[in-house]
Order: structure tokens, then sequence, then C-alpha cells
């Protein structure tokens, strides 16, 4: 064995150890960006869920299918506070209102989770037992707005003078990597339920 | 055998990056297809909304619109339209709007209604001067003015107000502002009908009851009957209403009318002028009230529609000198209503209305100082919530139609 092979042979031994490194790193690199990635997307597809859900609830609050058994949709909102309202539509358009809740839960419910700040929203239908999907949303903030554009007070002690509504709500990946979390913030600046408006 | 080596740890490689990007790139994929499932979605519903105003605005303009559209290209996406009478008898009316956008279809459906006056807690073309909503006044029903809305002290108004006008301030936005607990819009212009009134002759001609050639028509609704006299001395003769006037409307043309008592069923009343200023105008002689009481049994079935050509006033004599009592939806298409000899009248009471009053011009029913009524009567107005879906027999419309449900 000459100096040349040993010189190849040691040439080899560290290239392949870099590589060996590279290899690693991109690894190490590789899982931690399809964590995070895998983590964004289900973050933004949770966004987009509890989005359409609330813009699907929310834009109906007062109609009824049968207009003349609900025929003063102002009343149609019974409690509003800033990360929980009560209203009634006829959800299911059997002429019956329905009455649904959303509520922000406590951080506590969700200690099962590495995120600290994950939270449960809530939403009941009637008298349902609350149950309990995690959408890893972190704040649902509420905001009312009378006829004349001007924000109400919450808790809105004058349930009809709403005439508009600000949803915002932010989610974040109920775990991550690193604790990395990414989060994502949804806003509809100015829902309006038609049929508030109605007669 | 190095380059071997060299060709297996390139392609190894090169097969480690491939996996990582494919599944970086999917993930990419689906996050965009997630944000352009999202965006196509709330196009899609933007075009049915538009779709929806759109024809909503054609039925508001021409209530007969009945066309519709079909594919029509509209904001990168189609839009179609269909118009649908769902009951002939009540004339109403259903739009179903669709609007797609690269394969979401949103669909939104609306409902109309034609609008009458007696669905009014309060409306008036006049406010009749300078005349402010105060921090007393409370509107339970829906409110229209084509006048200016004068706001002093944050009155409250329960139904939707609306105002042709604006709204107008006693000092400020703060010191004042209306609570509306049915929201608010202004600029919408809703004038009374011109011939309303005298129109009903020909509804009353073809199975009402009508009254003609009398100065003046004394008239008591008694139950299911109707006592009636032309003059003050003579005696009363009687109709059985639901064989007299079986749709309902009793008209009486070119005269005056005095009229009391317990209406039992659905009646309109209707009073013409014939262009002379004494006449066309309804007195309120004494209490005239439903038989059964919607407030203790709201399955009542009773309404009542007061239309006078000019005024509807109430009576001073002495029945009025302690409280009224009205139940009926008061429509004035010339005048006003208000209380006799409003200023000179000695205090009278309330005014209990369980209705709606439609006017012309505002008119005054009594006389106020710092110590409180100097005259006539206070009001105690409350709004009858049956007329948000139920109106008197051939009470005036408003010609055109109402959005009663959205749904989308």
């Amino acid at each position: 064995m000459g100096f040349s092979t040993m010189l190849d042979i040691m040439g080899s031994i560290i290239i392949g150890g870099i590589l060996m490194m590279i290899t690693w790193r991109l690894s190490d690199a590789a899982t931690a960006k399809t964590y995070n990635n895998s983590g964004e997307l289900s973050l933004q597809q949770n966004l987009a869920t509890v989005a359409q859900i609330l813009e699907h609830d929310f834009r109906k609050i007062g109609y009824c299918s049968d207009w003349t058994k609900f025929p003063d949709p102002s009343k149609a909102i019974i409690y509003a506070d800033t990360s929980e309202i009560i209203y009634v539509t006829d959800l299911d358009l059997d002429a019956d209102m329905d009455s649904i809740r959303y509520y922000l839960g406590p951080t506590s419910e969700l200690y099962g989770t590495p995120n600290p700040r994950d939270r449960v929203l809530y939403r009941v239908i009637n008298q349902e037992t609350p149950k309990p999907s995690n959408l890893g949303v972190t704040a649902f903030k509420l905001a009312y707005f009378d006829a004349s554009g001007d924000e109400i007070p919450t808790p809105v002690t004058v349930p009809g003078l709403i005439a508009s509504l600000e949803i915002n709500v932010a989610v974040e990946t109920v775990a991550a990597y690193d604790t990395a979390y990414s989060s994502a913030f949804w806003r509809q600046i100015r829902l309006v339920a038609r049929n508030l408006r109605n007669r | 055998m190095s380059g071997k080596a060299t060709l297996l740890l390139i392609v190894g490689f090169s097969l480690i990056f491939l996996v990582v990007s494919k599944n970086f790139g999917d993930v990419s994929n689906r996050a965009v297809d997630n944000f352009v499932n999202y965006y196509s979605e709330t196009v899609s519903h933007d075009i049915a909304i538009s779709g929806a105003n759109i024809a909503a605005n054609n039925i508001f303009l021409d209530p007969t619109w009945n066309s519709g559209y079909s594919n029509v290209p509209f904001q990168g996406g189609y839009l179609d339209v269909q118009l649908q009478v769902l009951d002939p008898f009540r004339n109403i009316r259903e739009v179903t709007v669709q609007g797609t956008f690269y394969g979401n279809t949103s669909t939104v459906k609306v409902k109309f209604a034609p609008s009458k006056f007696s669905k009014f807690a309060y409306y008036s073309v006049s406010e009749g001067g300078t005349i402010w909503w105060t921090q007393s006044d409370t509107v339970w029903g829906p409110f229209h003015t084509q006048d200016y809305f004068r706001a002093h002290k944050h009155p409250v108004f329960y139904g939707k107000a609306t105002t042709k006008r604006s709204l107008i301030y006693y000092t400020s936005e703060a010191a004042d502002k209306p609570l509306f607990l049915g929201g608010y819009d202004q600029g919408i212009d809703l004038p009374l009908p011109a011939n309303a009134v005298s129109e009903m002759e020909v509804i009353a001609d073809d199975d009402g009851l009508k009254f003609s050639g009398h100065d003046t028509v004394y008239i008591t609704f008694a139950g299911d009957s109707l006592r009636y006299r032309y003059r003050y001395s003579d005696p009363d003769s009687s109709y059985y209403l639901p064989t007299a006037a079986p749709n309902g409307l009793i008209f009486a043309k070119n005269c005056v009318v005095r009229m009391k008592g317990t209406v039992k069923g659905q009646y309109t009343i209707g009073c013409s002028s014939g262009m002379s200023a004494g006449k066309g105008t309804i007195y309120l002689d004494n209490d005239i009230v439903f038989h059964t009481d919607p407030r203790i049994d709201p399955t009542s079935n009773d309404l009542l529609g007061i239309c006078a050509e000019n005024n509807v006033y109430i009576t001073d004599n002495i029945p009025n000198r302690s409280d009224i009592n009205i139940h009926g939806s008061i429509y004035c298409e010339k005048g006003g209503f208000g209380a006799q000899n409003y200023s000179t009248r000695p205090i009278s009471g309330n005014i209990n209305l369980l209705g709606g009053i439609i006017q012309n011009t505002r008119k005054a029913v009594g006389t106020f100082g710092s110590s409180g009524i100097k005259s006539g009567f206070a009001k105690r107005y409350k709004y009858d919530e049956r007329l948000m879906v139920a109106s008197p027999p051939f009470f005036p419309g408003t010609g055109g139609f109402e959005i009663v449900s959205w749904y989308e």
C-alpha cells in the first residue's frame, strides 16, 4: 500500500464524513421543515374550515324558512360578548328557530397538546352537550357595530342594536418542531347578516 | 471503483433530494389548493350575492320583473337568477340565485312579499314642522318618514327606522343619537299613494259595503255586526258584516265618518273626500277596540284599518275625556292623526293605541308644558306585532315588494 493509496483512503474518509454530516444535517432540517410545513398546512386548513363554518352560520342570523314565524329578525341575537355569541336561526330549514352559541373554552382544557395557547371553539346548537373539536384556535374575538357603524361596547346590553359584526379568529399549530408554532389570522371586517336588516 | 462509488453517491443523494422536494412540493400544492378553494367559494358566494342584489333592485324598480338571468358572465364566473311565485294569492315571490366560479357554486334565496303601509308603527310624509323625537319617545315597530328625522336625547326605535332625508341631531351625535334596535337607513323614498282611499270604492262595489250620498255616517262596530245611522238623532240600523262586507272593506264615499265599537274579524274602513276639505275625515267618538285583544290572546284574528283620505281625529266629547283605546292601523292620505281641539280641550288622559299611524302630516294630540300635559292626551302607542305579517283587507300598499327572508 503506497502513500498515494493511503492518501486516497484518508481523503475518502474525510469526504465521506463530510457527506455523512451533510446527510445528517439534511435529515434533521428535512424533518423540521416537513413537520413545520405540514403543521402550517393543517393550520391553514383549520383556519379555512373555521372561517367557512363561521361564515355559513353567521350569515344565517335571524333567518327562518317561514318568515311569518319570525317576522322581526332584529330580535335574533340573544347575547353578544367579546368571545361569545348566542343567536337564533332556522338551521335545519324546518321553520323552527334553533339557537346557536359560539364561545371559546379555557386554555386548560387542552393540556394534552404541546401548544399552551390553543383552545376549543365551541359551537352549541340548541341545548346539545358542547362537543369539543380542537382546530388550534387561540383567539376568537367579536366586535359589534350599530346601524351608524359605531362600535358597541361589550357585553352588548341591547343586542337589537347590532347591525353588523367583525369576526377575528387566530389559529396556531397545536404542535411544532422546537416549539416554533406557526400562526394564521382571519378577519371578517364587516359581516352583515342580511336578515337583521329586513323589514 | 471510485467512479462507481461517486455515481452511487450522486444517485443516492439525488433520490433523497427528490423525495424531500416532492414532499415539500406536495405540501405547497395542497396549501395553494386550500387557498384557491376558499377563494373560489368566496368569489362564487360574492357572485350569488351580487345576483341577488341585482334581482332585488330590478324587482324594486319594476314589481312585474320576472325574466331572471341565465348564465350571465360576472366577475370571472357566471350567475343565474330565477324568479318563482311561491304563493299567487299573497303574491309571495322567491328569487334563487346561483353564482358559479371555477366549479364552485353558491346559492342565495331571497323571498319578497308585497309591502303594505300597515306594517309601519309610524309613517309620515311631513313631520309637521320642527318636531323632535325625544328621550321619552319609543316607537315599537317599523318607522319611516319622508321628512328630516330629528333626534333629541336618544329616542328609541325598536323596529327598522328609515328616512328619505337625513338624521338631524339636536346638539350632537353623542348627546342625541337614537337607539336603533332594528337598523337604520336613509335615502329611502317611500311616498304615500295619491288616490289609494278613493280607489277603495271599486273594491267596495265588488264585494264590500258602501255608504254614499250622506254627509255623515255614524258607525258602531258591534262584534259581527255594524250599526249605522246618518244623523245623530236617528235610530241605528244594522248590517251583519260577514254577508254585508265579505271582502272586509267598508267604504264611505265623500262624507265624514264617526266611529266606535268592538271589531270582530278583519275590516278596513275607507272614507273619501270627493276633493272636499271637510270630508274624508274619520272621527273616533269613543273606544274602537278588537273583540279579542291580541296581547291577551295571541291567536286573535281581529284586524282593523282606519283609512281616511284627509284626517283621523279623536272627537272632543265626554266619552273621550278619560283615555281612548284604539286598536287598528290608522292611515291618513292627505292629512294626519290628531285630537280635535287639542289645545283647548281638557286634559283627557292617554291615547292607548295598539296598531300604527300612517299619515301625511304629523298632527298634535295635546299641549305640554314644563309641568306636564296642559291639554289633550298623552301618547301610549303600542305596535301590533301581527302587522309585520298581516294586513287589514285592502289596506293601501306601497306598490312594491319588500325582502322578508334572505338565505345564503
